[in-house]
């Protein structure tokens, strides 16, 4: 990456509030346009990287720069950021128009030029009529959209969104999420967004930066996060997956073999930077297990415990050797799904699967 | 628990008390009216005949008012500093309630020992040569407001921060996001949504002011009487009533007068800010 792509840096800042490192050393180069999401469970440190950015928390150690200049120093209202905060933070005294205005009066800009620019940002969130409302007369989804444009009209160099859809219910949600990432390319807008639902991070991202603990974990695309996990939490807490412990057997040029105690037999597993003998957990996402049939490269007896019905594919859950394992197999139609107590046989491609250290818990 | 057939007695304290109150206040306007010469206006035209009378109706209206604005830039201030106070607040809460321990008539004297021409802050200035002779602050209007200022601010406080505390941080942390700096965050965002306490504050300590009795006796001079030591003059000195009755109404209705449209203007502001909790 040449350093005119990146936008935004931010290098080994560690924050502490009391005795807790909220943040613990992360350094992330944010690149000009690009959606990266910040993932992570509640209190891994991400809403803090945000207001760090926004510059209403101040790192420890460690520098932020946007556009190669640092921004230590720089109070939150001269720093080119946006923000969409979750609660939304609309000026209740305002009308919708006043509050997407409220940036560009604060810049004492000319009154037509203001008029012009709010029409376009409601045209922008599809809110076109709507200036002289008050803000409690609108839906959930409405306000949301006034915060988005009340943030944009500023042309931010950043947008900082701290999980702006989280009160919302799951099929607005959606909704919205989409048309976050429609406004994100039409503007070219670099937005950073902070979310705790792997789903919305993994539709809405070009990156995605998983944190865990402080610490950033990952940072990749959505489907290299979740096809190539790098650490076991990554591996667990983006999507479902069955976790096997064990030994790397052996580690040859693109295939290595972990041999796994619970199943009792040496399984495939990508080549990785581990060698023999150093304990290791292999991932295996649900739906890269099948059933195997009689030309499988290798197989490992099961029972089927339990057949859960999810739509698109019937999660079930098979007993392999001393552990259970969960397995989607898509369900189609004419064929019955397979029946607890039946006896399978399972396998999966060395390549589906991924390769972990153990980690040191 | 279930009441039962017993549930009508509850309320009856309660009509007790409005009755009583009712009665008293209906005895209080009649009296007013009913003059020797049967019902009139008579009294009120006695009053409105008298200059001494209308300086001191001029006077409370105009303590009163000063006592509020002062109370108010004071208390402001410090609504904001407890609002925004990320220790705990609840010992700022008593120490902003702790004077109200005392009775005013002690923290009254307190002032007199302090303003007084000897008194400690005469003394102070004088030492630091800021003064020649010692300032008058006791017993004219100057001592009235102080005193009364320290003894309604707690008032002025509690209602401006009741406001602040449900003012969410993230709005003035919006503003700046947006480019405002702290002074216009202030005038955009904060001022305007406080409004509704700062009246209700401005409300309570003007009404509480032109009532005041306590204070102006002690810290005001003989000569700088207000409505409500007038009418402690009429019924405890010179035991008349109906005269007593007469300035209560006339303090009553013009405290009305302020009070009434501000009212009116708080609910409109309220109304403007629906949804800011």
């Amino acid at each position: 990456m040449s350093q005119t792509d990146t936008l935004l840096a931010i290098d080994r800042v560690v924050k502490t509030f009391g005795s807790h490192r909220a943040v613990d050393g992360v350094s992330l180069d944010v690149r000009r346009g690009e959606f990266l999401t910040l993932l992570g469970p509640s209190g891994c440190g991400k809403t803090t990287i945000l207001r760090m950015v926004a510059g209403f928390e101040h790192p420890d150690s460690g520098t932020i720069a946007i556009e190669g200049r640092p921004i230590q120093g720089v109070p939150p209202y001269r720093r080119p950021i946006g923000l969409v905060f979750q609660n939304l933070a609309l000026f209740p005294h305002l009308t919708v128009g006043e509050n997407i205005a409220f940036g560009l009066r604060v810049r004492r800009r000319p009154q037509e030029e203001i008029a012009r620019s709010v029409d376009e940002a409601l045209a922008l969130v599809e809110l076109s009529g709507y200036g002289e409302r008050r803000v409690h007369e609108l839906s959930g989804g409405q306000r949301q959209r006034v915060a988005l444009a009340r943030a944009l009209i500023i042309r931010p160099a950043v947008m900082l969104l701290d999980e702006p859809l989280g009160a919302l219910d799951l099929k607005l949600r959606r909704q919205l999420q989409l048309e976050l990432k429609q406004i994100q390319q039409r503007t070219g807008t670099t937005f950073i967004f902070v979310t705790h639902d792997q789903e919305e991070a993994i539709t809405m991202s070009d990156r995605i930066a998983v944190m865990n603990g402080g610490r950033v974990e990952q940072v990749d695309t959505a489907d290299r996060v979740y096809n190539r996990p790098s650490t076991e939490f990554v591996a667990t807490f983006v999507g479902d997956t069955n976790l096997l412990s064990g030994r790397v057997a052996q580690a040859g040029d693109g295939e290595a073999r972990v041999s796994v105690p619970a199943l009792g037999r040496d399984v495939p597993a990508p080549a990785g930077s581990l060698r023999a003998g150093d304990p290791a957990r292999l991932s295996i996402r649900p739906e890269n297990i099948r059933i195997a049939g009689p030309d499988a490269a290798w197989r490992v007896e099961a029972i089927v415990r339990d057949v859960v019905y999810a739509g698109a594919a019937h999660r079930y859950t098979v007993e392999a050797g001393d552990m259970r394992l969960l397995v989607a197999a898509p369900a189609n139609p004419g064929t019955a799904p397979l029946a607890p107590g039946q006896r399978i046989a399972i396998t999966w491609a060395g390549a589906d699967a991924a390769l972990l250290a153990a980690s040191a818990a | 628990m279930r009441l039962g057939r017993w549930a009508w007695l509850l309320p009856l304290p309660l009509l007790a008390v409005l009755g009583l109150f009712l009665f008293g206040l209906g005895e209080l306007v009649w009296s007013s009216f009913a003059g020797p010469e049967g019902f009139g206006l008579d009294r009120y035209r006695q009053f409105f005949a008298r200059p001494d009378y209308i300086d001191v109706l001029f006077r409370t209206l105009w303590v009163a008012a000063l006592t509020t604005v002062v109370s108010l830039f004071i208390s402001y201030p410090v609504a904001y500093f407890v609002a925004r106070y990320r220790g705990r607040k609840d010992w700022l809460l008593v120490l902003i309630m702790l004077p109200w321990l005392v009775s005013v008539v002690v923290r009254t004297y307190g002032w007199i020992v302090i303003l007084g021409n000897r008194g400690l802050l005469n003394e102070f200035l004088g030492w630091l040569g800021v003064i020649d002779a010692p300032v008058r602050m006791l017993f004219n209007t100057t001592g009235v407001v102080i005193g009364l200022v320290h003894v309604f601010c707690p008032f002025m406080i509690l209602a401006i921060l009741a406001v602040f505390l449900q003012l969410e941080r993230q709005l003035e942390e919006a503003s700046m996001s947006l480019g405002a700096g702290p002074v216009e965050t202030f005038w955009r965002v904060v001022l305007p949504l406080s409004l509704p306490g700062v009246i209700s504050g401005v409300m309570l300590v003007y009404l509480m002011s032109t009532g005041a009795i306590i204070t102006p006796l002690l810290l005001g001079g003989l000569r700088d009487r207000m409505l409500g030591t007038q009418i402690y003059q009429e019924m405890f000195q010179l035991f008349d009533f109906p005269k007593a009755a007469t300035i209560a109404v006339i303090l009553t209705v013009t405290a009305f007068v302020v009070v009434l449209p501000l009212q009116w203007l708080e609910r409109r502001v309220s109304r403007n800010l629906k949804g800011a909790a």
